[in-house]
């Protein structure tokens, strides 16, 4: 092994893409790759496949948890980075170990934002980001048969799919914000909320929440504009905000996410960003843009492994795949799914 | 086999109140009702080095040995903790600190080291009892309390082993030890989500007669106590020192004596003068200490007095690994000393037995006017074990002196031939049965006599005599579905707790593998041992013993070389190693 240590915080479709590719482009150097997460990498698009119970959990994972050893890659699980420090090269985990780096790749992505108003209900609603989130979707759908889905980003509707072919009755309180960063336009909106109702969705289209109150073990009582609703769980989808808390102070650029070159370089030698976590400068439109999705995330997680072993390599997506909503770039792989 | 199986580590540094924390979690899981089957592992050095490791089992069932793959740990310690990852089971549950006082490189957090389907679990020990005491000391109550909340354990069973430890130290110590298991238990309540297991979701049996928790020596103290023990002389050593420490506290309080002599030739001299009096008395020590008694064991032989010593094998030669178990004493048990010098050696297997056979002891080394060698180890003394509570029947108490009758008063000969080689024994003081007795060899009567014929007579008598006591002695007890076996293990000490659970995993499995527990070791049931063998086409003894001491004493009964399985690591044998070795034979 030799003296290089690079380390990789988050083992998402990004982070782990970038764990496996800076392995095949070095055979010796030493690699970390901290998880807040349990187990191996996760394709979350494919959760309300699982959660609809189309896919055992163990498809769901993007290698087994041996192959990491087996590249002689070091998982570390279940562990949170607390602190950078990008200029001396070190970060420190929550149990106040210091860990020291030649090479770091940040690729946290993004944890599930609840608006302001309704983070009072926070305790009573399911997001869907984790495993652990998934099969707590799984358990208690095996308990109701009514489901509430607030927001409206793109997992909610592939979820959504998901639940009314398990026969669940839902209710759909789109919101239009609910793709942020983006907000949907007024068309996009109205064609959703248009399909939905056509498959026996009850679309309740930006009625703001007053009240949520728990009526019963299996029953929630949700208060929209005057209308009480019911439903045995709710979920709430209003996109990702990227999971970069730790870093405030230490120097990194940060705007919605991490500010990173076209490279991924975040400023300091040797220290990238990348998958959703990260805003990317890109030469032709000469602003940032933020991505979406699985496929995007791999191919940024490559990149950035290219560039921190040496390599040049762009990470400039072709214009027209990028769109422009209420003055934020976006680049989704998952756009065209649904 | 148990449907719950739990083995659960502590590890530690000296100091960090691990055995304490472990003896505590013992405690409360057997008052849950749970099998417990627990050893800590500990320095030589008394206090501020070295790593401290507490071992204990939990299950729904008996437990018949130690499992080297652990589900839990809890580390105090994690530059300590980390030489337990490797026993550690893929999806174990990892408790430790995560607040440690001061900032840790990787090479000191265990976090850095385990793979990655170790689940782990971080709290704040330390913080957590300043917190609630305003001293970091109650650490390992916190992270008690970590345990019972992740496995969903009633506070209420650490409560009662806490009172119970901590009570006598007073008020202000048991209330600290108290509120540091609270707050444990509180925060893992709230910040973990996840619950590895439920332990009180498992069945108990109804009706179970209650158990006790037990280590091995204070089993054996019990068995003493007893039998009626009236003396104990000894000098302390590891890990035999407990015997005394118990003995000296409850011996007292039954009219009895405890003295610590100035070392081991004085300690089984004084027995063998108590015995010779009438009294029952005992010595317990290891290996050095016994090394250093057998001339005087000889001498007991020669002399036909009574006497029992309980030998806690540990590590050896010479002084040896203080701390580490073997059965490395077998050979000098039964044969060390000058001369043909027979003498009935016995080797309980778990704590019950411990017990059992110390309890036997006296009574056998009365009738047979012998000293009688308890071979127990360092495992066995000190593991603890859930057990019924031991009690001894009349019978068990009795007597078995053979004294002269009337008719041989004026002209009683001590040392009668007999054709079962005891001769009557009298006690000093006893009117009219006056007698010689000596080292020397000696007529019927005690007199010295080197002639040819009265040696061999002599020698003959004395051997007649040891292995007729076979009749008291519990025989082999085998283990086994088929009358026709592949490979038959036979194993003796704490060995054969290992060897039962190889063979019952391997009887599952359907393989043709049947277990035989050897307790008496001298004399041995030859036939019983012969027809077991020839039972099986292959015989494996494992042994922690590196020239395989039992298999040198009994292998000859088998028409071929039996296999063995010898290690010394000082580390109990396990279960999976002789699995192993089972399935090379097939």
């Amino acid at each position: 092994m030799s003296e290089e240590h690079v380390v990789i915080i988050g083992n998402g479709p990004a982070g782990n893409q970038a764990a496996m590719s800076i392995r095949e482009n070095d055979p010796e150097v030493r690699i970390t790759l901290i998880s807040r997460e349990s187990g191996a990498c996760c394709r979350p698009h494919l959760f309300p496949d699982l959660i609809a119970g189309k896919i055992p959990e163990e498809a769901l994972y993007a290698c087994p948890i041996d192959a990491y050893q087996e590249r002689g890659i070091k998982l570390r699980t279940g562990q949170e980075v607390v602190r950078l420090n990008p200029e001396e090269r070190v970060l420190m985990l929550e149990h106040k170990e210091v860990v020291r780096f030649t090479g770091l790749i940040i690729a946290v992505g993004g944890r599930p934002r609840i608006p302001e108003p309704l983070l009072v209900f926070q305790d009573l609603m399911f997001t869907l980001k984790t495993l652990r989130d998934a099969k707590a979707w799984v358990k208690r759908l095996s308990e109701v048969e009514s489901v509430l889905i607030m927001g409206g980003d793109l997992p909610s509707l592939a979820l959504t799919k998901a639940l009314l072919e398990m026969g669940k009755k839902i209710t759909f309180l789109f919101n239009e914000d609910a793709f942020w960063p983006l907000r949907c336009d007024d068309a996009l909106f109205e064609e959703v909320g248009e399909r939905f109702s056509l498959k026996g969705v009850e679309v309740l289209a930006n009625r703001p929440v007053k009240s949520i109150a728990r009526k019963s073990e299996e029953t929630y009582e949700i208060e929209v504009d005057g209308r009480k609703v019911e439903a045995g769980m709710i979920g709430a989808f209003f996109g990702l905000v990227p999971d970069i808390r730790f870093l405030a102070g230490c120097g990194l650029r940060i705007d919605r996410g991490i500010l990173v070159d076209e490279f991924l370089n975040t400023g300091f030698e040797g220290v990238y960003a990348t998958g959703d976590c990260a805003q990317i400068y890109h030469p032709e439109i000469r602003d940032y843009w933020v991505s979406i999705g699985h496929d995007n995330a791999v191919a940024l997680g490559h990149i950035a492994a290219q560039n921190l072993t040496g390599g040049k390599m762009q990470a400039v997506m072709p214009l027209e795949s990028i769109f422009e909503v209420k003055g934020i770039k976006v680049n989704t792989s998952w756009w065209m799914e649904f | 086999m148990s449907s719950v199986d739990l083995t659960v580590e502590i590890c530690g540094m000296s100091g960090d109140g691990t055995i304490a924390a472990g003896g505590l979690l013992n405690e409360a899981m057997s008052g849950a009702g749970l099998s417990v089957l627990a050893f800590d592992s500990y320095p030589a050095e008394i206090r501020g080095f070295g790593r401290c490791v507490t071992l204990s089992r939990f299950g729904d069932e008996e437990m018949l040995a130690l499992s080297d793959k652990t589900h839990v740990l809890i580390s105090l310690d994690d530059k300590e903790s980390r030489s337990r990852i490797p026993y550690l089971v893929k999806d174990a549950v990892v408790l430790y600190d995560n607040r440690p006082p001061s900032y840790v490189t990787e090479d000191q957090a265990i976090a850095a080291h385990v793979d990655p389907g170790v689940r782990l679990f971080g709290m704040p020990f330390g913080d957590l009892a300043a917190e609630a005491t305003g001293s970091t000391r109650g650490r390992n109550l916190v992270a008690l309390g970590g345990f019972a909340a992740l496995f969903e354990v009633a506070p209420q069973f650490f409560h009662e082993a806490i009172k119970k430890k901590f009570a006598p130290k007073g008020e202000k110590i048991l209330g600290a030890n108290l509120k540091s298991f609270d707050r444990g238990y509180q925060y893992a309540g709230k910040k973990f989500e996840e619950r590895p297991l439920n332990l009180l979701s498992i069945p108990k049996a109804a009706g179970e007669e209650k158990r006790v928790l037990l280590s091995g020596n204070v089993a054996i103290t019990r068995g003493a106590l007893d039998a009626g023990l009236k003396l104990y002389f000894g000098y302390p050593i590891t890990p035999a020192t407990p015997i005394m420490e118990y003995l000296a506290k409850a011996l007292p309080e039954r009219g009895g004596r405890v003295m610590q002599m100035e070392d081991e030739i004085s300690s089984i001299g004084a027995v063998l003068g108590s015995f010779f009096a009438g009294q029952r008395a005992m010595t317990a020590t290891s290996g050095p200490g016994f090394a250093l008694m057998t001339e005087l064991i000889t001498h007991g032989v020669m002399a036909e007095i009574p006497a029992v010593i309980i030998d806690a094998q540990r590590a050896g030669p010479a002084t040896g690994l203080p701390t580490k178990t073997e059965q490395s004493d077998l050979q000098a048990a039964v044969f060390g000393g000058p001369g043909d010098s027979a003498r009935i050696v016995i080797a309980p297997t778990n704590v019950a037995e411990c017990h059992e056979y110390t309890l036997k002891s006296f009574q056998l080394a009365e009738k047979y006017q012998t000293p009688v060698i308890v071979l127990s180890d360092f495992f066995l003394n000190n593991r603890v074990e859930s057990t019924s509570m031991p009690r001894a029947s009349d019978g068990e108490i009795a007597d078995w002196t053979l004294y002269p009758d009337g008719s041989v008063k004026d002209h009683y000969l001590r040392y009668r031939i007999t054709e079962s080689g005891i001769s009557p024994r009298a006690i000093p003081g006893m009117d009219g049965y006056l007698f010689n007795a000596t080292g020397l060899e000696h007529t019927e009567g005690g007199i010295p006599d080197y002639s040819p014929a009265n040696h061999t007579k002599m020698t003959e008598k004395r051997h007649r005599k040891i292995q007729g006591a076979l009749q008291d002695l519990p025989p082999p007890k085998a283990f086994s579905r088929d009358e026709g076996m592949d490979v038959g293990v036979i194993a003796w000490g704490s060995t054969f707790g290992s060897a039962l659970e190889a063979v019952l995993g391997a009887q599952k499995k359907g393989l043709k593998v049947g277990a035989l527990k050897i307790t008496s070791i001298f004399p041995y049931h030859a036939e019983v041992i012969r027809t077991f063998m020839d039972r099986c086409k292959e015989i494996l003894i494992p042994e922690l013993n590196y020239e395989g001491q039992l298999s040198n004493l009994i292998g000859h009964l088998h028409g071929k070389d039996v296999a063995r399985l010898n290690r010394v690591t000082g580390l109990p044998m396990p279960a999976s190693a002789i699995y192993g070795k089972i399935e090379t034979l097939l």
